[in-house]
């Protein structure tokens, strides 16, 4: 089997399913499952190979002719849209089951073929014009998968607004590879790294591709889009559609040259992305915006490693870069694993208690013990913790850093300010997920709704299990894919070529395996003895109270309050307060929302601004013809008086 | 064979002499205030003790509950494996080991946390909130300490980076370590671990309804952690390098029982923060850590 037929037989089995996915559910899910398989079995081949794969074709849509492309860098991407796109598909199966949503289960079906489709499609063209007709398709086919409910209003709104943001992105893409093809005087893509004169295209590329990435400040679409959509739907999109945004950026950056400060805006906007979305995402009471907002923070620490390679390739292809890339690009394949773990979990949340409010659920462990299990591990997982997968992309990003800064270059002053936010971005992450763990799983049961939860199925439960594995797989054993990152390393830039991995990345994998072990162990020991020494149940301890109610529990608004208070600058929450008045208060309330303040306060507002200058213009055309020859007359004599004044000279 | 006896000895001392810590504490404030105080022992007799007692669980814990103090437990010892002692290293040294011993840290924190968090109290919420919290400004400091050591030494691993400067640099730092020790291991000012008042409180909010062995095994772990702080206190501050190994040993020994001594004279002497001050204490500690960095950096760009 080559990688040529693999691909041929995936493209074939999702067009068939797009084709037939309304009607045949079941063998839609085998088709799409049987596709994304063969996808990630070339993805594979070429990443652990040492070809590429391409094929060009006499056949020209467009006027341009077909030239597919699969090298070390969109094999490491089509992985995650592989894995994604596949366990994603099984579990829609059950969360959103043609029982309980007839009218848009199949259209959602025959939608997400094509988003997977499509994506694969931006991964393998490697000709201008076919990449801005894919991503065009692929911004649709989000569209129509976002507004899969679309009964909602927010999912309409998530949907318009998203919608609006891409094509805002994609017409600086439009320009980018209208310019690149303008100056290299063609539309094929490819390595061009040595046209010096090419290197200010990559502010366009950054904008463009950085508005689907969702860095901070071009993330305003991505919050209210995932918290909207269905679940499977927000793993699809904070898995893999933002990291097609990022694959722009990495793909231009390593065929492109890049201006010199390209390093210092793209890592400054990382070590920005990094600090303020998790800040953001703290002070949330939905914990699918948490997960969402914590999308941007992760987005920002690819970013970090990215910018921390662009640095190194200007300061002479120093070694230190090559950590950081690498670091980042296996933190794309982790933040996929976990986060798409962790909005299946939330899914499954959703599915038994039909809320998104934290503050509304509660005590869920003792109803749904393996949807509370997986999103413990998710949560170690996300917050960059021994012995999982975050841990080890970012302490690659941190040793490049740390390298960086130990070098005494100029890039010190990107490098260390950017190592020590990533430290706080990381406990602010801590920080988030306990929250969210301890709100939806631990306590007591806060509503009726949380009280009657269940369990979900197998089909939600399989692929969530799968990619907690990924999670453990990727902790323990990390030197297992190390040739794979180190193969997307060297594509990315070639003088990086290597295929040794660092002595201390097997170290420190024997170590969290061995940490693991010792880990189970213990708590196996310790619960042991507890057994042993005998356990009496009682009330929680509340200062001797003797009736708690579920609502006297700590709430998320009151857990995020000290860390979000410093950034009440930024944030800027909206109060409400009524304080107990007299001496038998009836009611009190305090209410805290924090909006997506770079929309709220920002976009909105200049929005509006120019809408409504817009309506100031629009009054000069009111339909009378004197007050039109009056202007033309105007006109003509300010003509005449410029080319005057400019005779004079 | 050797290396896996250095490494049950190693793990006995630690384990052994952690719990040392706290009674020395309690020791000097007893004697600042006058009083005879509980014995230097103290400790090892709670914790004998609670090892033996049964448990009462609350009606809404989960197994996390038991679970979150063990893997705590684990991840504490396991960075204090990666804390080079004197002359006799690391019992295992990789590069970037000290990052993996500062997410160690946070693992610790995260199970605690979490422990706390299944009893549905308000008391724990409020205990874990603060902990988390005050951790973002802690874990700044102890980066940007770190990155001063790293930058001074031209290394990443602890058993080479541990090489102190002398001068200015050593001074903002010990400052900056010792304020983020007391923060971290929730002494006054920023916690008062006698009080049962839980309003006022961090660690000790957060264990309020642990009892029995999984209470010893938070305590066991909190004393570890306030000796894994105190050496790498003296370490980053006290030049060991060139003494022989027996004063290099007794240079670490003393090195820390002043720093026990310095948190139990801070304790006798100091009353704690209001919880709006402690930011900005937090903040000092983090500046000093900075400055240090700075300081480090310019002494090597010279």
């Amino acid at each position: 089997m080559t990688v040529g037929t693999l691909l041929l037989f995936a493209f074939v089995a999702l067009m068939t399913s797009i084709a037939i996915g309304v009607w045949l559910s079941r063998t839609w899910l085998a088709l799409t499952i049987a596709a994304t398989g063969a996808g990630l079995g070339a993805a594979l081949m070429v990443l652990l190979g040492a070809t590429d794969w391409e094929w060009r074709s006499g056949i020209s849509p467009g006027g341009e002719p077909l030239h597919l492309r699969l090298d070390g860098l969109s094999a490491l991407f089509l992985v995650v849209l592989c894995v994604v796109g596949g366990a994603g598909a099984v579990y829609s199966r059950e969360y959103w089951s043609d029982h309980h949503y007839p009218a848009s289960a199949p259209r959602g079906r025959m939608w997400w073929s094509a988003l997977v489709s499509s994506m694969g499609l931006v991964l393998t063209v490697s000709n201008g014009l076919h990449f801005l007709i894919a991503w065009e398709l692929f911004a649709i086919c989000a569209y129509f998968t976002i507004t899969l409910d679309r009964q909602q209003r927010e999912a309409r709104a998530a949907g318009w607004l998203y919608l609006a943001a891409s094509h805002a992105g994609t017409l600086c893409l439009f320009a980018f590879f209208a310019l690149l093809a303008a100056r290299t005087g063609s539309w094929d893509l490819g390595p061009m790294r040595d046209q010096a004169g090419l290197a200010p295209l990559f502010w366009l590329a950054l904008f463009g591709f950085g508005v689907k990435a969702g860095f901070f400040p071009l993330h305003i679409w991505l919050p209210s889009a995932h918290a909207n959509s269905p679940s499977h739907v927000s793993a699809i999109l904070s898995g893999v559609a933002i990291k097609m945004g990022l694959y722009g950026i990495v793909r231009f950056s390593g065929w492109l040259p890049v201006p010199l400060a390209a390093g210092w805006v793209v890592i400054g906007l990382g070590a920005i992305s990094a600090l303020f979305g998790i800040a953001f995402a703290l002070a949330q009471n939905d914990f699918k915006r948490l997960l969402a907002y914590c999308s941007v923070e992760n987005m920002g620490v690819i970013m970090i490693g990215l910018g921390c390679a662009l640095l190194a390739v200007t300061h002479g292809d120093a070694p230190w870069g090559r950590l950081a890339l690498a670091g980042a690009f296996l933190h794309v394949w982790n933040h996929a694993a976990f986060k798409s773990l962790l909005f299946f979990d939330a899914g499954s949340v959703l599915h038994a208690t039909g809320t998104r409010e934290m503050s509304r659920l509660g005590g869920l462990w003792r109803t749904m013990p393996w949807t509370a299990g997986l999103f413990a591990l998710g949560a170690i997982a996300v917050s960059g913790l021994p012995p999982l997968n975050g841990f080890v992309s970012e302490f690659l990003i941190y040793l490049g850093l740390f390298d960086a800064t130990t070098s005494k270059g100029a890039s010190v002053w990107a490098t260390m300010p950017a190592a020590i936010m990533l430290a706080m971005a990381g406990a602010l992450a801590l920080a988030s997920f306990l929250k969210a763990g301890a709100m939806l799983f631990l306590g007591a049961p806060r509503t009726q709704a949380a009280e009657q939860a269940h369990e979900c199925g197998n089909l939600m439960r399989g692929p969530m299990l799968a990619l907690a594995g990924i999670c453990a797989a990727i902790g323990l054993a990390p030197v297992v894919f190390w040739p794979a990152v180190a193969r997307a390393v060297g594509e990315w830039h070639p003088a990086w070529v290597s295929v040794e991995a660092p002595v201390s990345l097997s170290v420190l994998g024997s170590l969290q395996a061995a940490l693991a072990i010792l880990a189970v162990t213990a708590a196996a020991s310790l619960w042991r003895k507890v057994r042993a020494n005998g356990q009496r149940r009682g009330l929680t301890w509340d200062c001797g109270f003797r009736a708690p109610t579920a609502r006297m529990q700590y709430t998320s608004g009151s857990f995020a309050g000290i860390a979000a208070g410093w950034f009440v600058w930024f944030l800027r929450p909206e109060r409400k307060l009524r304080r107990p008045r007299g001496l038998f208060p009836a009611e009190a309330i305090r209410l805290e929302r924090v909006p997506e303040t770079v929309l709220e306060r920002i976009i909105t507002p200049v929005s509006v601004a120019i809408l409504q200058s817009y309506t100031a213009v629009r009054r000069l055309q009111h339909g009378s013809l004197q007050s039109y020859i009056l202007y033309v007359l105007g006109g003509l004599v300010a003509l005449a008086l410029l080319v005057l004044l400019g005779g004079q000279q | 064979m050797t290396w896996i006896i250095a490494l049950f000895f190693r793990l006995a001392l630690w384990l052994l002499l952690a719990p040392l810590l706290p009674g020395i504490i309690n020791k000097v404030k007893a004697w600042v205030a006058g009083r005879r105080g509980p014995p230097v022992l103290q400790l090892y007799y709670d914790l004998a003790r609670l090892w033996q007692k049964s448990v009462v669980l609350s009606n809404l814990a989960s197994p996390g509950f038991v679970i979150g103090p063990a893997v705590a437990w684990v991840a504490l010892t396991g960075a204090a494996m990666l804390m080079p002692l004197g002359p006799a290293g690391a019992a295992l040294s990789f590069r970037g080991d000290v990052l993996l011993l500062i997410y160690l840290l946070a693992l610790a924190r995260f199970c605690t946390a979490w422990a706390a968090m299944e009893t549905g109290s308000a008391f724990e919420g409020m205990g874990a909130a603060r902990e988390v919290s005050y951790a973002v400004l802690a874990e700044a400091a102890i980066i940007a300490a770190v990155l001063s050591l790293s930058v001074q030494s031209n290394s990443v691993s602890l058993n080479t980076m541990l090489a102190p400067a002398s001068g200015a640099g050593a001074v903002l730092l010990a400052a900056g370590l010792f304020t983020v020790l007391l923060a971290e291991n929730c002494r006054v000012p920023f916690d008062d671990p006698n009080t049962h008042l839980e309003l006022t409180m961090i660690h000790e909010v957060m264990v309020l309804d642990h009892s029995g062995p999984p209470l010893a095994v938070i305590l066991h772990g909190a004393s570890m952690k306030l000796l894994l702080f105190a050496v790498l206190l003296t370490e980053a501050v006290l030049p060991m390098r060139n003494l022989t190994s027996l004063a290099a040993v007794s240079a670490l020994a003393g090195g820390v029982l002043t720093v026990t001594v310095g948190v139990g004279l801070v304790e006798s002497l100091l009353a704690r923060f209001a919880f709006r001050r402690v930011p900005l204490l937090l903040t000092t500690a983090f500046l000093l850590c900075l400055f240090a960095l700075l300081v480090a950096w310019k002494e090597g760009a010279e």
